[in-house]
């Protein structure tokens, strides 16, 4: 046996994950100077793909007009409006049927039916009920939103710590209180979750509903651009799109750090 | 070594005689030809259908589509060599964007005292008193799509009679069938749509047709393109539009010829009634109450084109016009009319 | 500080069966009888599943009897709940800043909000959480949270205060100090407090008296009187009568606990 002097080695080194920042931002400016490029040599036909630039241009063009407002407006009209109905319907659908057993055993079995059907194929039937105008277009925004809040509300009621709810009533609060002060905050980050699901959703069930039988909006844009293969137009559809979905996502996770301080979810 | 070799040996006879059989098949390859179920396409079925575009060394193959904008779309792509259909915002800006594709000759134009498009209001409206334009201010009016030869001739039909387009609620319906159960359904007051539906409107009660959208507004409606690829092969193009110009010529003669101011049935009227019904899957009877008008030789009216672009530009469809030689071609329907004799 | 004298407590053979999942009856509590008196510091004691936080939980109306009652005899100031809790898990709201945890049983008393505010505050100081007052609990250390139960507790003046093994949680050196404070403020107040715990010297440093329990069904085995003077410090504990009446205790209990450890939950 003979004496040996050996270091420690680091050998958990290549498990850490650095932010690599510039890489991050590098890579998505690098794609698009790419593809700026490309259209510019031709070598992407400027009907199928516009340039980068093209889609800024057209972007500045329409918001100069006046157009960009009105279809931003009319979208952001009934997805507000549709996602408000929706998220209010299903959380209180949620807490009734997570705190109340017998609305629980109607309920669960209803939204558990329900919920598997794709929204978008309710539109034509709410279209049959409810017409061409607003009221089809915010309904199926509304029920796709819904399903999602009412489902994780039922979960955060479900889960809200007894310890808490056996504290509250220790100190003389009844059943209502019970709901307003201890189930509803404790079920604030599952609602949260929903919400997040549901503005995705609301987003997909938005450009449905504008692509059938509407005359404003980002996705009667789309559509209405693709008919006429104005794919510039197009181009300023899907980023409105893009920029709406990411948006929302914002704006919910700053909600969420403000009303949810003692717990991060994302 | 000697395995390789082999190996490139075999592999340049195999692409040889793919080669070969490929450069005799290209004579032989079928034309692929996008069309609409109506009435308006009637000299291609009636081609197809008598063996004309055979006599002339071309094989035909329709590809139907339901509605006119992705046909000019399979046109620029290349997926279709022949596309018939009407003349939308929407094939003018494929050529602003870029991609070729150009329109050769006439297959239907709106034209006084013939039956292309109509514009269909519910019964019940009708009875009501609903008689003019004039009335239709306010109205919700279906059509398929914004930029689409419905809403051309909506359009222009609203400023001669004093109003805009803004004075009424136009309605995109996606499809011709979608438009024809709005109306039904009653989620909207008129329609525009060619000929077989609206025959198809009033044979069920629903419908009543007001007024043909050429005797109010005459224009170059439909028309036959050829994608870049098809027109390069000038000895094929020419081939077909041959065949075509036969076809148009027989389809002429049989529904278009007036009589005391009506057309009146020629010779093989039944014969083109039964062919047209066949392949649009309309009623004969539907079908007979009337036929669009296009020229007997299929030449296009070229002054229109111009119009079209002027009015889509000045709507917004379109950025700007285009010079007409970048789009029109009319060589390839002069050299088949000189060509294919009177009989 | 003006605190009604405190009830006395009075349990009257009181029994508790569960029946489990099979539905087999296990009774948990057989024939209970002790008295609290007013101002007076009284520990209960026994082997793990002896039934003590049941017990308590009926005090505290948590839960029924199955026979027998729980009566409180004094007098009592109009408003003045029965009974408070201090949790062994703190049972903390963490959607609540501290002073809305502490000031959460005032409002299900409907005490107006500026009195509320005031009551809070006094508990708030003799907790020694002043300055921590808009803090969330997942920002205060494990003794810190229970200082906010406890205040909690307190600012509802209660006639009984409950302790359900509120030290438990914390690291030893934290809990020693707690157990000072908890005199301290105890001292004060004087107000009549039942503490469960497992631990032997806990219960004899504290109490005026121990009531050792035995395994389950649970029984009183035996009520044993601390003849030790207040205001109680550490020294005390080399004391003789500090030790007889642990080493009585540990007679008492041991062959039970030894039992429970070999069988599982007794």
């Amino acid at each position: 046996m003979a004496v040996e002097r050996v270091a420690a080695r680091d050998r958990a080194a290549f498990l850490r994950r650095a932010d690599h920042r510039l890489l991050r931002v590098g890579a998505l400016a690098g794609l698009l100077v790419l593809w700026e490029a490309l259209t510019r040599v031709g070598i992407i036909p400027a009907l199928f793909l516009p340039s980068p630039l093209g889609v800024i241009r057209e972007l500045g063009e329409m918001a100069a007009s006046g157009q960009l407002i009105v279809h931003l407006g009319a979208s952001l009209r009934r997805l507000l409006l549709g996602f408000a109905l929706g998220a209010v319907a299903g959380v209180v659908v949620g807490v009734v049927t997570g705190f109340f057993s017998r609305a629980e055993a109607v309920g669960q079995p209803l939204i558990a039916a329900t919920f598997p059907i794709p929204k978008i194929a309710l539109l034509p039937l709410l279209i049959l009920w409810l017409g061409l105008g607003e009221p089809s277009k915010v309904a199926v925004i509304a029920l796709g939103v819904f399903f999602p809040m009412a489902i994780n509300t039922y979960a955060g009621v479900r889960e809200a710590d007894p310890l808490l709810v056996r504290a509250a009533v220790a100190f003389g609060a009844g059943r209502w209180s019970v709901i307003r002060k201890v189930i509803l905050p404790s079920a604030l980050p599952m609602i949260f979750a929903g919400l997040k699901l549901g503005a995705g959703t609301a987003l997909l069930l938005l450009v449905a509903a504008e692509m059938i039988a509407a005359d404003s909006g980002i996705g009667f844009l789309v559509l209405h651009a693709g008919n006429i293969m104005d794919t510039t137009k197009l181009m300023v559809g899907i980023v409105c799109l893009s920029l709406l979905g990411v948006l929302s996502h914002w704006l919910l996770t700053r909600g969420e750090r403000l009303a949810v301080p003692w717990r991060h979810t994302s | 070594m000697s395995f390789a070799r082999s190996l490139v040996r075999a592999l340049s006879v195999g692409l040889l005689a793919i080669g070969l059989v490929s450069s005799s098949a290209h004579a032989a390859s079928p034309v692929k030809i996008g069309a609409l179920k109506l009435t308006s396409s009637a000299p291609l079925f009636i081609g197809v259908d008598k063996g004309f575009f055979k006599e002339f060394g071309i094989e035909p193959e329709l590809a139907f589509f339901q509605a006119a904008a992705p046909i000019a779309t399979a046109l620029a792509t290349g997926q279709i060599d022949v596309g018939a259909t009407g003349v939308t915002a929407a094939l003018y800006n494929i050529v602003l964007g870029g991609e070729q594709i150009w329109l050769v000759a006439d297959k239907g134009r709106e034209w006084p005292g013939y039956s292309l498009t109509g514009i269909v209001v519910q019964k019940e409206l009708y009875d009501g008193g609903l008689r003019s334009i004039a009335d239709l201010k306010g109205k919700r009016i279906g059509i398929t799509t914004l930029g689409s030869t419905f809403h051309y001739s909506l359009g222009n039909i609203l400023e001669k009679s004093g109003l805009k387009l803004a004075d009424v609620r136009v309605v995109p319906l996606q499809t011709m069938p979608a438009a024809i159960e709005a109306l039904k359904g009653k989620q909207v007051d008129a329609i525009l749509l060619p000929q077989p539906f609206p025959g198809t409107a009033e044979a069920q009660g629903f419908g009543k047709i007001l007024f043909w959208a050429g005797d109010l507004h005459p224009w170059q409606t439909v028309a036959v393109f050829f994608s870049k690829k098809f027109a390069a092969d000038r000895q094929r193009a020419v081939a077909f539009m041959k065949g075509y110009v036969k076809a148009s010529r027989y389809y002429y003669d049989a529904v278009l010829v007036q009589k005391d101011g009506q057309p009146a049935p020629g010779p093989h009227y039944d014969e083109v009634v039964r062919i047209t019904a066949k392949y649009t899957e309309a009623k004969p009877e539907v079908i007979r109450l009337g036929f669009p008008y296009q020229d007997r030789n299929a030449r296009l009216l070229v002054t229109d084109i111009e119009r079209q672009m002027a009015w889509w530009t000045e709507n917004g469809f379109m950025k700007r016009t285009i010079p007409l030689k970048g789009i029109v071609d009319t060589s390839f329907v002069e050299e088949a009319a000189k060509a294919v004799p009177e009989k | 500080m003006l605190w009604p004298a405190g009830m006395r407590v009075i349990v009257d053979r009181l029994s508790k069966t569960y029946r489990d999942r099979s539905g087999q009856g296990v009774v948990a509590l057989d024939g209970i009888g002790l008295t609290v008196e007013p101002e007076e510091f009284v520990a209960i004691l026994g082997p793990s599943g002896c039934g003590k936080s049941t017990l308590l939980n009926i005090v505290g109306g948590l839960l029924g009897a199955t026979s027998g009652e729980v009566v409180f005899e004094g007098e009592r100031r109009s408003g003045q709940p029965l009974t408070a809790t201090v949790f062994q898990e703190f049972a903390l709201f963490p959607w609540r800043t501290v002073r809305g945890n502490v000031e959460f049983g005032l409002e299900e008393l409907c005490v107006p909000a500026t009195e509320r505010r005031d009551r809070a505050a006094r508990f708030i100081a003799m907790t020694g959480l002043e300055g921590f007052e808009g803090k969330y609990p997942h920002q205060l250390s494990g003794g810190m949270r229970q200082r906010v139960g406890i205040a909690r507790a307190l600012a509802v003046e209660p006639a009984v205060l409950l302790m359900d093994e509120p030290f438990s949680a914390l690291d030893a050196q934290t809990r020693t100090l707690m157990m000072e404070e908890l005199l301290g403020i105890w001292e004060r107040t004087r107000t009549s407090i039942l503490y469960v715990t497992h631990n032997i010297q806990e219960a004899v440093y504290m109490a005026d008296r121990v009531v050792v329990l035995s395994r389950r069904p649970g029984r009183v085995l035996e009520i044993v009187p601390v003849e030790l003077k207040r205001p109680r410090h550490e020294g005390q504990m080399g004391e003789p009568g500090f030790v007889q009446a642990s080493e009585r205790i540990w007679g008492l209990i041991k062959s039970q606990a030894q039992a429970v450890l070999v069988e599982g939950r007794g």
